[in-house]
């Protein structure tokens, strides 16, 4: 099943790779926004879900039920699970299309390593992976180069030898503003919650990880992640939901808020 | 629940390691090469470069002392006319040893990537091929002399007739360069990526087989080309050409084999299947050609183009040797990383090291 998919999202990208002037960046970049469109309906749910939620978590009535169960967590576990229940709104349902995207990553990581083919062994695989097998071999091998970057190694560029990792730091920064504009800013009233410590947390942890893979794999998966990132400020964007105050510090925050 | 998101984020990264990196490393970059002389085999398997007594099938040495498993060696290494064993890896160092006791005579450090292909070396040099575009030219005692860039990774030996060095490389040329110099004469593009060596023919005539199930004649003193796709390959050709008894033999990934008339490139005899990929250039033995296929057959044919199979075990990908009447296969995905066996199909024995 697994080899299925990175075998169908390999041939994708050559397919597209054929047809763009033979720019592998350029097949990973226009893949990665046929990915977007495939999920978007998915990826709106997931919009809508998470505002729902975080409306929710801004309530007076989530507000008072922190208050008065502060010291008993079980009791406050239970009460927010009553009101999820009441609101309809499912705590998980803002996690789903997260744990669909990042088997399409692995996936895409893959793919990209399998259709690059950089040793014997791989090409063989590769060879064996492609539908049209003697128009691929013309193809073979695929340029892999992309503005200054090979996507099949992890990038760098040097300056007086030192290896400065720019993507990754891209891909550290935008993932950033990313999680940091399209989390509702909290509810001022309320105490602060799990909720808010735990969107917190997303929002240094994630530009770590997605930097740290930026930084340790291929770059073209530096390039899907960088265009993923941006795509997904033009969804929440074009659904009304990008609060680029996040991004100001928080005094200045409050300061226009009043 | 920080400790929770921690945890997921901890899961999550340890999948994407597990999904991405470690199914990626574990995968072999490529198949073992041996070669071998009178004494002793010599294969090139993994971790390690190993030596294996001819008679016993016992382990003699084995290079280097630690094992580095992300640097494997897989290109055959190549013995020089002055008594050294040549051995290439994924470290990026062409290593010159002592076929007796595998001691270090020196080291080239020189390249960029790694080394598939194994050398070629003539009487008194050594011509490395390397994924980092470029051709190495050395001395036989490891000065480099010059070196070549071509347009994308070179995967196989080069071939020389004394005064020039030919070789293909996956940018879909075929170079002709001074032995001496490494001065470019000639440079032919053909229509897809060259995986292989290239064969000498008669009369000066150079053959070279390209991914795509195409093979082409070349004329090695101007790099014209003689004949083109008189014939086409059902399947891709990742074998080098090989010339036995006037007729040039080509394989290809559906294990079909071709007999060319070197002349014109039309075929000339019927064509065998073996019923399995053949990854690598034949051997010629005692007047025989011999090939390891994919589904682990040695496949032979002898003069009066009459094949014979003998079931092997494991993946033959990688090009046989031969020492006396012993043929030497290193197959993958069985416990033996040598087998030692006769042209009837006896096998003397099979080398798996000691842990």
């Amino acid at each position: 099943m697994w080899e299925a998919i990175v075998n169908f999202f390999t041939n994708t990208l050559i397919i597209i790779y054929q047809y763009t002037g033979q720019n592998f960046g350029v097949a990973i970049v226009l893949f990665t926004i046929l990915i977007r469109l495939l999920t978007h309906p998915l990826m709106a749910r997931q919009i809508k879900s998470t505002q729902k939620m975080q409306e929710l978590q801004q309530s007076k009535e989530w507000g008072d039920i922190q208050k008065k169960y502060k010291d008993n967590r079980e009791q406050l576990a239970q009460e927010q699970m009553k009101l999820y229940q009441k609101e309809g709104v499912s705590p998980f349902g803002s996690c789903l299309p997260t744990f669909v995207q990042l088997p399409i990553m692995f996936a895409l990581y893959q793919s990209v390593m399998r259709a690059l083919a950089s040793s014997p062994m791989q090409l063989l695989i590769l060879t064996r992976a492609v539908w049209t097998n003697g128009e691929m071999s013309n193809l073979i091998p695929l340029n892999s180069q992309f503005l200054w970057m090979n996507l099949g190694q992890p990038e760098r560029i040097y300056i007086a030898g030192l290896g400065i990792p720019l993507l990754a730091l891209i891909v550290a920064v935008t993932t950033f503003i990313q999680t940091k504009v399209t989390m509702p800013p909290p509810n001022p009233t309320n105490p602060p919650d799990q909720a808010a410590a735990m969107n917190s947390s997303m929002t240094m942890m994630m530009p770590l990880m997605m930097g740290y893979f930026a930084l340790t794999f291929a770059s073209g998966l530096a390039v899907y992640i960088i265009v993923g990132n941006l795509l997904s400020l033009v969804q929440y964007a074009l659904l009304g939901r990008v609060y680029w105050s996040n991004l100001l510090p928080k005094s200045k925050r409050q300061e226009k808020s009043k | 629940m920080k400790t929770k998101l921690s945890l997921i984020v901890l899961a999550l990264a340890s999948l994407a390691l597990l999904v991405s990196g470690c199914a990626q490393g574990l995968m072999p970059s490529s198949w073992p090469g041996v070669t071998a002389d009178a004494e002793r085999a010599y294969v090139a398997a993994g971790p390690f470069v190993y030596a294996v007594n001819l008679n016993t099938g016992a382990e003699v040495w084995h290079f280097p002392e630690k094992a580095s498993t992300a640097n494997p060696f897989n290109a055959a290494p190549v013995l020089t006319v002055d008594g050294q064993l040549i051995v290439a890896g994924f470290n990026k160092v062409l290593s010159s040893l002592d076929p007796a006791d595998g001691s270090l005579n020196w080291e080239f450090e020189g390249a960029h990537d790694r080394y598939y292909g194994s050398v070629l070396a003539t009487e008194s040099m050594i011509y490395a091929p390397n994924a980092d575009y470029n051709l190495y030219a050395l001395t036989l005692d490891g000065d480099l002399v010059w070196q070549f860039a071509a347009e994308q990774a070179i995967w196989a030996a080069p071939v020389s007739d004394g005064e020039r060095v030919y070789f293909g490389a996956l940018d879909r040329r075929v170079y002709a360069l001074d032995a001496q110099t490494g001065a470019l004469v000639w440079e032919q593009t053909l229509n897809s990526a060259i995986l292989a060596s290239l064969a000498f023919g008669p009369e000066g005539t150079l053959f070279v087989s390209t991914l795509n199930g195409s093979v082409f004649a070349l004329d090695s003193r101007s790099g014209r080309t003689i004949w083109a796709q008189p014939f086409d390959a059902e399947n891709q050709i990742w074998a080098a050409p090989v010339m036995f008894h006037d007729n040039l033999y080509i394989v290809d990934m559906a294990g079909l084999i071709y007999t060319l008339d070197p002349a014109r490139g039309e075929e000339s005899l019927p064509r065998l299947d073996a019923d399995s990929a053949i990854v690598s250039a034949p051997l010629i033995a005692n007047e025989v050609l011999v090939f390891g296929t994919e589904e682990g057959t040695m496949f032979i044919i002898d003069q009066a183009h009459n094949p014979q199979t003998v079931r092997l075990s494991g993946q033959l990908y990688g090009a046989p040797a031969v020492s006396g009447d012993l043929i030497l296969f290193a197959p993958l995905e069985t416990d033996d990383l040598l087998l030692a066996v006769t042209l009837e199909g006896i096998q003397r024995w099979g080398f798996s090291p000691e842990d």
